[in-house]
Protein backbone atom coordinates (compact mmCIF):
# COMPACT_ATOMS: atom_id res chain seq x y z
CA UNK A 1 0.00 0.00 0.00
CA UNK A 2 1.19 3.32 -0.91
CA UNK A 3 1.08 6.50 1.43
CA UNK A 4 -0.45 9.14 0.11
CA UNK A 5 1.39 12.40 -0.42
CA UNK A 6 -0.67 15.67 -0.12
CA UNK A 7 -0.22 18.21 -2.56
CA UNK A 8 0.50 21.62 -2.15
CA UNK A 9 -1.25 25.03 -3.48
CA UNK A 10 1.06 24.69 -6.32
CA UNK A 11 0.46 21.19 -7.17
CA UNK A 12 -3.08 21.63 -7.36
CA UNK A 13 -2.68 24.80 -9.24
CA UNK A 14 -0.69 23.25 -11.79
CA UNK A 15 -3.64 20.43 -11.94
CA UNK A 16 -5.71 23.39 -13.44
CA UNK A 17 -3.12 24.28 -16.44
CA UNK A 18 -4.38 21.04 -18.30
CA UNK A 19 -8.08 20.93 -17.26
CA UNK A 20 -9.43 23.94 -15.37
CA UNK A 21 -12.68 23.20 -14.25
CA UNK A 22 -13.04 21.15 -10.51
CA UNK A 23 -16.18 19.47 -10.46
CA UNK A 24 -18.89 20.62 -7.72
CA UNK A 25 -20.50 18.12 -6.34
CA UNK A 26 -23.58 18.40 -3.77
CA UNK A 27 -24.49 14.48 -3.38
CA UNK A 28 -22.74 11.29 -3.86
CA UNK A 29 -24.79 10.42 -7.10
CA UNK A 30 -22.74 13.14 -9.39
CA UNK A 31 -19.52 11.17 -7.78
CA UNK A 32 -19.24 8.81 -10.50
CA UNK A 33 -19.46 11.05 -13.04
CA UNK A 34 -16.99 13.64 -11.10
CA UNK A 35 -14.25 10.67 -11.27
CA UNK A 36 -14.85 9.44 -14.71
CA UNK A 37 -14.09 13.34 -15.96
CA UNK A 38 -11.19 15.28 -16.80
CA UNK A 39 -12.08 16.88 -13.72
CA UNK A 40 -8.93 17.84 -11.57
CA UNK A 41 -10.05 18.10 -8.61
CA UNK A 42 -13.78 17.16 -6.51
CA UNK A 43 -15.11 19.82 -4.75
CA UNK A 44 -17.83 18.71 -2.41
CA UNK A 45 -20.49 21.22 -1.38
CA UNK A 46 -22.90 18.83 0.77
CA UNK A 47 -22.92 15.75 2.37
CA UNK A 48 -22.24 14.54 5.61
CA UNK A 49 -18.89 15.47 7.14
CA UNK A 50 -18.75 12.97 9.25
CA UNK A 51 -18.72 10.14 7.16
CA UNK A 52 -16.00 11.43 4.18
CA UNK A 53 -13.64 9.02 4.48
CA UNK A 54 -15.33 6.23 1.71
CA UNK A 55 -15.49 9.22 -0.91
CA UNK A 56 -12.01 10.47 -0.03
CA UNK A 57 -10.45 7.38 -0.97
CA UNK A 58 -12.32 6.75 -3.85
CA UNK A 59 -11.35 10.50 -5.02
CA UNK A 60 -7.61 9.67 -4.71
CA UNK A 61 -7.77 6.66 -5.80
CA UNK A 62 -8.81 8.05 -9.26
CA UNK A 63 -5.98 10.69 -8.81
CA UNK A 64 -7.85 13.12 -8.37
CA UNK A 65 -7.75 16.32 -5.44
CA UNK A 66 -10.78 16.30 -2.95
CA UNK A 67 -12.20 19.69 -1.20
CA UNK A 68 -14.64 20.19 1.31
CA UNK A 69 -17.02 23.29 2.12
CA UNK A 70 -16.82 22.93 5.35
CA UNK A 71 -19.42 25.86 6.06
CA UNK A 72 -22.01 23.56 3.82
CA UNK A 73 -21.27 19.71 4.94
CA UNK A 74 -23.49 18.14 7.41
CA UNK A 75 -22.42 17.29 10.71
CA UNK A 76 -19.48 19.96 11.16
CA UNK A 77 -18.49 23.41 12.70
CA UNK A 78 -16.45 25.81 10.86
CA UNK A 79 -14.04 26.01 13.68
CA UNK A 80 -10.54 25.10 14.49
CA UNK A 81 -11.78 21.52 15.40
CA UNK A 82 -14.29 21.00 11.84
CA UNK A 83 -11.15 22.06 10.28
CA UNK A 84 -8.84 19.61 12.45
CA UNK A 85 -11.60 16.78 11.61
CA UNK A 86 -11.20 17.13 7.84
CA UNK A 87 -7.52 17.38 8.03
CA UNK A 88 -7.03 13.80 9.67
CA UNK A 89 -9.77 12.50 7.23
CA UNK A 90 -7.29 13.33 4.48
CA UNK A 91 -9.04 16.22 2.20
CA UNK A 92 -6.62 18.21 0.23
CA UNK A 93 -8.14 21.30 0.74
CA UNK A 94 -10.83 23.36 2.69
CA UNK A 95 -13.08 25.56 1.68
CA UNK A 96 -14.70 28.41 3.65
CA UNK A 97 -16.27 31.66 3.96
CA UNK A 98 -14.43 32.66 7.08
CA UNK A 99 -11.23 34.33 6.95
CA UNK A 100 -10.05 33.47 10.20
CA UNK A 101 -9.91 30.05 9.73
CA UNK A 102 -7.16 30.57 6.88
CA UNK A 103 -4.49 30.01 9.51
CA UNK A 104 -5.46 26.89 10.85
CA UNK A 105 -6.37 25.27 7.59
CA UNK A 106 -2.74 26.51 6.34
CA UNK A 107 -1.02 24.82 10.26
CA UNK A 108 -3.31 21.58 9.29
CA UNK A 109 -0.94 21.45 6.38
CA UNK A 110 -3.94 21.52 3.72
CA UNK A 111 -4.68 23.80 0.94
CA UNK A 112 -6.89 26.90 2.40
CA UNK A 113 -9.58 28.09 0.12
CA UNK A 114 -11.23 31.43 1.06
CA UNK A 115 -14.54 31.94 -0.52
CA UNK A 116 -15.44 35.19 -1.57
CA UNK A 117 -19.28 36.14 -1.73
CA UNK A 118 -19.95 39.28 -3.47
CA UNK A 119 -23.32 40.52 -3.72
CA UNK A 120 -22.67 44.66 -3.51
CA UNK A 121 -20.18 46.68 -5.02
CA UNK A 122 -19.65 48.33 -1.40
CA UNK A 123 -18.63 45.07 -0.23
CA UNK A 124 -15.83 44.71 -2.76
CA UNK A 125 -13.34 46.85 -0.78
CA UNK A 126 -14.68 45.36 2.23
CA UNK A 127 -13.91 41.62 0.60
CA UNK A 128 -10.43 42.49 -0.52
CA UNK A 129 -9.23 43.68 2.68
CA UNK A 130 -10.48 40.55 4.46
CA UNK A 131 -8.69 39.06 1.75
CA UNK A 132 -5.24 39.93 2.54
CA UNK A 133 -5.64 39.49 6.26
CA UNK A 134 -6.74 35.76 5.56
CA UNK A 135 -3.88 34.93 3.13
CA UNK A 136 -5.17 31.60 1.79
CA UNK A 137 -3.33 29.89 -1.07
CA UNK A 138 -6.57 29.97 -3.38
CA UNK A 139 -9.49 32.99 -3.30
CA UNK A 140 -12.89 31.37 -4.97
CA UNK A 141 -15.50 33.93 -6.10
CA UNK A 142 -18.68 33.39 -6.10
CA UNK A 143 -21.29 33.84 -8.38
CA UNK A 144 -18.38 33.64 -10.52
CA UNK A 145 -20.33 34.21 -13.47
CA UNK A 146 -20.33 38.15 -13.02
CA UNK A 147 -16.71 38.26 -12.71
CA UNK A 148 -16.22 39.60 -16.42
CA UNK A 149 -18.71 42.03 -16.01
CA UNK A 150 -17.17 43.39 -12.59
CA UNK A 151 -13.52 42.82 -13.65
CA UNK A 152 -13.03 46.37 -13.35
CA UNK A 153 -14.23 46.91 -10.14
CA UNK A 154 -12.24 44.43 -8.10
CA UNK A 155 -8.51 45.58 -7.21
CA UNK A 156 -5.58 43.39 -8.00
CA UNK A 157 -5.66 40.01 -5.55
CA UNK A 158 -2.80 38.81 -4.84
CA UNK A 159 -3.98 35.28 -4.69
CA UNK A 160 -4.55 32.78 -7.65
CA UNK A 161 -8.59 32.90 -8.24
CA UNK A 162 -11.33 30.58 -9.11
CA UNK A 163 -14.71 31.38 -9.91
CA UNK A 164 -17.66 29.49 -9.05
CA UNK A 165 -21.45 30.06 -9.87
CA UNK A 166 -23.70 29.77 -12.47
CA UNK A 167 -21.12 28.84 -14.64
CA UNK A 168 -23.00 26.25 -16.75
CA UNK A 169 -21.26 26.82 -20.36
CA UNK A 170 -17.84 26.47 -22.82
CA UNK A 171 -18.62 30.65 -23.07
CA UNK A 172 -19.56 31.45 -19.15
CA UNK A 173 -16.26 29.54 -18.27
CA UNK A 174 -13.51 30.95 -21.05
CA UNK A 175 -14.88 34.08 -19.92
CA UNK A 176 -14.51 34.06 -16.16
CA UNK A 177 -10.97 32.42 -17.55
CA UNK A 178 -9.92 35.23 -19.73
CA UNK A 179 -10.84 37.68 -16.93
CA UNK A 180 -8.11 35.83 -14.65
CA UNK A 181 -9.81 33.22 -12.79
CA UNK A 182 -7.44 29.87 -13.04
CA UNK A 183 -9.92 27.79 -12.69
CA UNK A 184 -14.00 27.06 -12.15
CA UNK A 185 -15.49 25.41 -10.14
CA UNK A 186 -18.92 24.08 -11.46
CA UNK A 187 -21.81 21.39 -10.78
CA UNK A 188 -22.34 21.47 -14.80
CA UNK A 189 -21.32 18.07 -16.06
CA UNK A 190 -20.57 18.99 -19.76
CA UNK A 191 -18.14 21.68 -18.84
CA UNK A 192 -16.18 18.76 -16.40
CA UNK A 193 -14.27 17.59 -19.40
CA UNK A 194 -13.14 21.11 -20.65
CA UNK A 195 -9.70 21.09 -21.95
CA UNK A 196 -7.40 24.31 -21.24
CA UNK A 197 -6.66 24.33 -24.90
CA UNK A 198 -9.66 24.70 -25.57
CA UNK A 199 -10.03 28.21 -23.01
CA UNK A 200 -7.37 30.30 -25.20
CA UNK B 1 -51.08 55.00 2.64
CA UNK B 2 -51.84 52.93 -0.70
CA UNK B 3 -52.70 49.02 -0.03
CA UNK B 4 -50.83 46.22 -1.50
CA UNK B 5 -53.20 45.75 -4.39
CA UNK B 6 -52.65 49.58 -5.51
CA UNK B 7 -49.00 49.87 -4.55
CA UNK B 8 -46.61 50.70 -7.55
CA UNK B 9 -42.86 49.36 -7.42
CA UNK B 10 -40.83 51.78 -9.61
CA UNK B 11 -38.39 49.95 -12.32
CA UNK B 12 -35.62 51.79 -10.93
CA UNK B 13 -34.77 51.98 -7.38
CA UNK B 14 -31.72 54.17 -6.88
CA UNK B 15 -29.94 53.72 -3.48
CA UNK B 16 -29.49 56.52 -1.22
CA UNK B 17 -28.81 57.37 2.30
CA UNK B 18 -31.64 59.99 2.53
CA UNK B 19 -28.62 62.53 3.72
CA UNK B 20 -27.64 63.44 0.29
CA UNK B 21 -30.18 65.47 -1.35
CA UNK B 22 -30.69 62.69 -4.22
CA UNK B 23 -33.53 62.45 -6.45
CA UNK B 24 -34.64 60.19 -9.12
CA UNK B 25 -33.67 61.67 -12.37
CA UNK B 26 -36.84 62.98 -14.60
CA UNK B 27 -37.93 60.59 -17.36
CA UNK B 28 -37.84 57.40 -15.49
CA UNK B 29 -39.98 55.38 -13.81
CA UNK B 30 -37.79 55.67 -10.64
CA UNK B 31 -37.82 55.86 -7.09
CA UNK B 32 -35.99 56.34 -4.39
CA UNK B 33 -34.43 53.36 -2.13
CA UNK B 34 -33.16 54.65 1.67
CA UNK B 35 -30.67 51.92 2.61
CA UNK B 36 -27.29 52.32 4.67
CA UNK B 37 -28.70 55.15 7.46
CA UNK B 38 -29.71 55.42 10.25
CA UNK B 39 -33.61 56.21 12.34
CA UNK B 40 -33.48 59.84 11.76
CA UNK B 41 -32.27 59.98 8.49
CA UNK B 42 -35.56 58.05 7.45
CA UNK B 43 -37.44 59.78 9.04
CA UNK B 44 -36.53 62.74 7.77
CA UNK B 45 -36.32 61.95 4.37
CA UNK B 46 -40.09 60.00 4.32
CA UNK B 47 -41.86 62.91 6.39
CA UNK B 48 -40.39 65.71 3.83
CA UNK B 49 -40.29 63.80 0.67
CA UNK B 50 -43.37 63.73 -1.50
CA UNK B 51 -43.39 60.11 -2.70
CA UNK B 52 -42.19 57.76 0.23
CA UNK B 53 -39.03 55.94 -0.37
CA UNK B 54 -38.98 52.38 -0.28
CA UNK B 55 -36.39 51.56 2.62
CA UNK B 56 -33.84 48.11 3.16
CA UNK B 57 -34.73 47.82 6.71
CA UNK B 58 -31.87 45.49 7.58
CA UNK B 59 -29.54 48.52 7.04
CA UNK B 60 -30.88 51.65 8.55
CA UNK B 61 -29.02 51.67 12.27
CA UNK B 62 -31.18 52.05 15.12
CA UNK B 63 -34.27 50.29 13.81
CA UNK B 64 -35.58 47.21 14.59
CA UNK B 65 -36.90 44.04 12.98
CA UNK B 66 -40.12 43.22 14.94
CA UNK B 67 -43.81 43.72 14.73
CA UNK B 68 -43.24 47.54 16.26
CA UNK B 69 -41.09 48.14 13.73
CA UNK B 70 -43.09 47.18 10.86
CA UNK B 71 -46.02 49.23 12.16
CA UNK B 72 -43.85 52.24 12.52
CA UNK B 73 -43.02 52.18 8.83
CA UNK B 74 -46.45 51.41 7.72
CA UNK B 75 -48.66 53.75 10.01
CA UNK B 76 -46.09 56.37 11.00
CA UNK B 77 -43.87 56.87 7.51
CA UNK B 78 -46.40 55.65 5.24
CA UNK B 79 -43.62 52.93 3.58
CA UNK B 80 -45.02 50.94 1.06
CA UNK B 81 -41.90 49.12 -0.51
CA UNK B 82 -40.00 47.18 2.09
CA UNK B 83 -36.95 45.05 1.36
CA UNK B 84 -35.64 42.39 4.02
CA UNK B 85 -33.38 39.39 4.47
CA UNK B 86 -35.89 38.38 7.38
CA UNK B 87 -39.10 36.01 5.95
CA UNK B 88 -41.06 36.83 9.36
CA UNK B 89 -40.74 40.77 8.57
CA UNK B 90 -41.48 40.33 5.14
CA UNK B 91 -44.85 38.33 5.91
CA UNK B 92 -45.80 40.99 8.76
CA UNK B 93 -45.09 44.01 6.31
CA UNK B 94 -47.10 42.43 3.56
CA UNK B 95 -49.90 41.50 6.26
CA UNK B 96 -49.98 45.09 7.30
CA UNK B 97 -50.72 45.79 3.62
CA UNK B 98 -47.47 47.53 2.22
CA UNK B 99 -45.01 45.10 -0.79
CA UNK B 100 -42.72 43.75 1.25
CA UNK B 101 -39.40 41.93 -1.06
CA UNK B 102 -37.57 39.26 0.53
CA UNK B 103 -33.79 39.56 -0.24
CA UNK B 104 -32.62 36.28 -1.75
CA UNK B 105 -29.05 35.37 -2.05
CA UNK B 106 -28.10 33.52 -5.61
CA UNK B 107 -24.04 33.23 -5.60
CA UNK B 108 -24.60 29.58 -6.86
CA UNK B 109 -27.86 27.33 -8.08
CA UNK B 110 -27.71 24.83 -5.22
CA UNK B 111 -27.29 28.11 -2.71
CA UNK B 112 -30.12 29.91 -4.92
CA UNK B 113 -32.56 26.59 -3.84
CA UNK B 114 -31.82 26.87 -0.52
CA UNK B 115 -32.23 30.12 0.06
CA UNK B 116 -35.77 30.14 -1.31
CA UNK B 117 -36.86 27.71 1.25
CA UNK B 118 -37.81 30.41 3.49
CA UNK B 119 -39.57 32.69 1.18
CA UNK B 120 -43.26 32.78 2.65
CA UNK B 121 -44.90 32.67 -0.62
CA UNK B 122 -47.99 34.88 -0.07
CA UNK B 123 -49.46 37.88 -1.30
CA UNK B 124 -47.91 41.21 -1.40
CA UNK B 125 -43.98 39.39 -0.89
CA UNK B 126 -42.26 39.75 -3.87
CA UNK B 127 -38.22 38.85 -4.21
CA UNK B 128 -34.81 40.56 -4.13
CA UNK B 129 -32.18 38.69 -5.89
CA UNK B 130 -28.56 39.72 -4.50
CA UNK B 131 -26.38 39.85 -6.54
CA UNK B 132 -28.76 41.25 -9.29
CA UNK B 133 -26.25 40.92 -12.16
CA UNK B 134 -26.72 36.89 -12.15
CA UNK B 135 -30.66 37.45 -12.81
CA UNK B 136 -29.53 37.43 -16.98
CA UNK B 137 -27.50 34.38 -16.08
CA UNK B 138 -30.22 31.89 -14.83
CA UNK B 139 -32.29 29.04 -16.61
CA UNK B 140 -35.81 29.88 -17.11
CA UNK B 141 -36.69 27.39 -14.40
CA UNK B 142 -34.43 28.83 -12.01
CA UNK B 143 -36.67 32.35 -12.83
CA UNK B 144 -39.94 30.63 -12.45
CA UNK B 145 -38.84 29.29 -8.88
CA UNK B 146 -38.65 33.38 -7.69
CA UNK B 147 -41.77 35.17 -6.54
CA UNK B 148 -42.79 38.23 -8.51
CA UNK B 149 -42.44 41.17 -8.16
CA UNK B 150 -38.29 40.35 -8.65
CA UNK B 151 -36.01 43.07 -8.02
CA UNK B 152 -32.49 43.13 -8.93
CA UNK B 153 -30.14 44.40 -6.21
CA UNK B 154 -26.25 44.39 -6.57
CA UNK B 155 -23.20 44.64 -8.94
CA UNK B 156 -25.61 46.45 -11.51
CA UNK B 157 -22.63 48.67 -12.51
CA UNK B 158 -23.79 50.54 -15.78
CA UNK B 159 -26.55 50.79 -18.11
CA UNK B 160 -26.20 48.39 -20.50
CA UNK B 161 -26.12 45.80 -17.48
CA UNK B 162 -29.64 47.48 -15.98
CA UNK B 163 -31.65 47.38 -18.59
CA UNK B 164 -30.38 43.76 -19.56
CA UNK B 165 -31.45 43.20 -15.85
CA UNK B 166 -34.45 45.03 -16.26
CA UNK B 167 -35.83 42.70 -19.11
CA UNK B 168 -36.13 39.78 -16.46
CA UNK B 169 -36.91 41.61 -13.38
CA UNK B 170 -39.82 43.95 -12.59
CA UNK B 171 -37.30 46.67 -10.74
CA UNK B 172 -33.65 46.64 -10.13
CA UNK B 173 -31.70 49.17 -7.28
CA UNK B 174 -28.76 51.25 -8.68
CA UNK B 175 -26.19 53.63 -7.45
CA UNK B 176 -27.68 57.36 -8.59
CA UNK B 177 -24.66 57.83 -11.39
CA UNK B 178 -26.13 54.48 -12.73
CA UNK B 179 -29.65 55.75 -12.76
CA UNK B 180 -28.54 58.95 -14.68
CA UNK B 181 -26.54 56.91 -17.05
CA UNK B 182 -30.09 55.19 -17.91
CA UNK B 183 -31.68 57.98 -18.48
CA UNK B 184 -28.94 59.25 -20.87
CA UNK B 185 -29.94 55.68 -22.67
CA UNK B 186 -33.22 56.67 -23.63
CA UNK B 187 -32.68 54.52 -27.82
CA UNK B 188 -31.55 51.41 -25.04
CA UNK B 189 -34.54 51.98 -22.81
CA UNK B 190 -37.37 52.11 -25.78
CA UNK B 191 -35.36 48.82 -26.88
CA UNK B 192 -36.44 47.09 -23.76
CA UNK B 193 -39.86 48.70 -23.38
CA UNK B 194 -38.60 50.82 -20.09
CA UNK B 195 -41.60 53.46 -19.82
CA UNK B 196 -40.92 57.15 -19.30
CA UNK B 197 -42.85 57.98 -15.89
Amino acid sequence: MTSYIPPTASDFLSRLADAPCCAAIVDGGRLEAALGSRAPAVFVLRGNGLDLSDMIRRVHDSGKLIAVHLDLVDGLKADHWGVTWLARCGVDAVITSHGQLMPVIRNEGVIAIHRLLLSRREHLDTAVTALARSRPHIVEILPGVVLPAINGLLPPLEVPMLAGGFIRTPLDARSVLAAGAIGVTTSSEGLWDLQAAAHG
Amino acid sequence: MADGASIHLPRILVADTGRGGTSPPPGLDAGILLRNTDLAALIECALSNGTPPAVELDSIRGLGSDDAAVAFLRDKLSIEIMLTRRPQVADAFAAAGGLALLNVLAFDSTGLRRSLHGHPRRERVGTVISPGLVLHHMLPSELALLVRPLVAYGLIDNAGDALATLAVAEGIVVRPEVAQGIAESEALMRGVGLSPA
